[in-house]
């Protein structure tokens, strides 16, 4: 390591401030950038499920509806 | 001339099979299922390059002579800048491609790359700001080189705008595209700033042309973060351009069947 131990890695001279805000906030939205389309894709997938299951429902419903209607 | 026609005439039917992955490429139900297996393996190389990068820049390499530790800055400030004109290419182009070609993946992956790269040119700013303070005394001043980039976060955000402006995607992606493909003039005139201007910011550090205008050990860990901001673009882009695929292609077939195997209803 170029420095000598981890605190003068953190002071960095008194210039660390500088160089962990940025790192800071770069790290922060770039993990931003993959986690965003993650949950949205998430909702996205469980949206189709529901409409899936909810086309199933009523093909389940019109059938016993009409099977109901021959027993008559 | 009957040479050029008989060329003209044989040359697409000869290079069809060739193109063929490129009209495969423009199905989004093939790119869906092909970039998820790519994905994992992606992200993890990102992950690594970048690790290793970051660490080494930070901690390894030697500080500057004339600016200290500040410098360090440089290890994402530069492959931050980078990636925000690569990305807006890749951007202009995949316009380009959905005007000409109208391949309904390129639109896609056009909109997915413009809150990509505006995070980028916000990355590039905040950081440079952050480096303006210990090494010019201000974090902005308006200069050529980070007026024209606020300029780049500023296309971005009209690009992204314009996908909301219109009630039909199909005229949003048009009008999209063209702001984008007008916009890419801005790019040269960012890249020539520091040449063209008398400015505060100090001129390219690596240029294609030459070899770079540092130290070896100051310059190796700043090629990796450069290769790792690639492969985290490649990550992002590839993750935004699949929700886009979901969200336009949700009511499909072929989405309601992956759903299906993937919850075993």
């Amino acid at each position: 390591m170029y420095f000598e131990n981890i605190a003068a890695l953190i002071n960095m001279d008194g210039h660390g401030v500088y160089v962990w805000t940025s790192v800071a906030v770069t790290l922060a939205v770039m993990l931003w950038l993959v986690i965003a389309p993650l949950i949205s894709q998430g909702r996205l997938l469980k949206e189709v499920s529901r409409d899936i299951q909810r086309q199933q429902d009523r093909e389940l419903a019109a059938q016993k509806a009409s099977n109901h209607e021959e027993s008559n | 001339m009957n040479w050029l026609s008989n060329k003209l005439s044989s040359g697409p039917s000869k290079e069809s099979p060739n193109w063929q992955w490129f009209y495969r490429l423009g199905s989004p139900r093939w790119f869906y299922l092909r970039s998820g297996q790519w994905l994992p393996w992606l992200s993890l190389a990102a992950l690594l390059v970048l690790a290793t990068g970051l660490v080494w820049g930070l901690a390894f390499a030697p500080e500057d002579a004339k600016q200290g530790n500040s410098f360090r800055i440089i290890y994402i400030h530069v492959p931050a800048a980078f990636l925000a004109q690569s990305g807006y290419f890749i951007m202009a182009i995949a316009g380009a491609i959905g005007l000409i070609w109208k391949m309904k993946i390129s639109f896609m992956v056009m909109k997915a790359a413009a809150p990509i790269g505006a995070v980028l040119t916000f990355v590039a700013l905040f950081t440079g700001a952050v480096w303006g303070k210990p090494t010019w005394g201000a974090y902005w001043v308006w200069d050529a080189r980070i007026t024209s980039m606020l300029i780049l976060l500023f296309l971005y955000a009209g690009v992204m705008a314009l996908q909301y402006a219109y009630h039909s995607v199909d005229a949003a992606s048009k009008a999209s595209a063209i702001l984008a493909l007008v916009g890419t003039v801005n790019i040269p005139i960012i890249n020539k700033s520091v040449d063209w201007w008398y400015t505060l910011h100090q001129p390219a550090t690596i240029k294609l042309t030459s070899a770079p205008s540092m130290h070896m050990d100051m310059f190796m860990p700043l090629l990796v973060m450069i290769v790792g901001f690639y492969l985290f673009y490649a990550v992002a882009l590839i993750l935004h351009t699949r929700n886009e695929i979901l969200r336009r292609e949700r009511k499909t077939s072929w989405v309601r069947e992956l759903v299906t195997a993937k919850a075993g209803l």
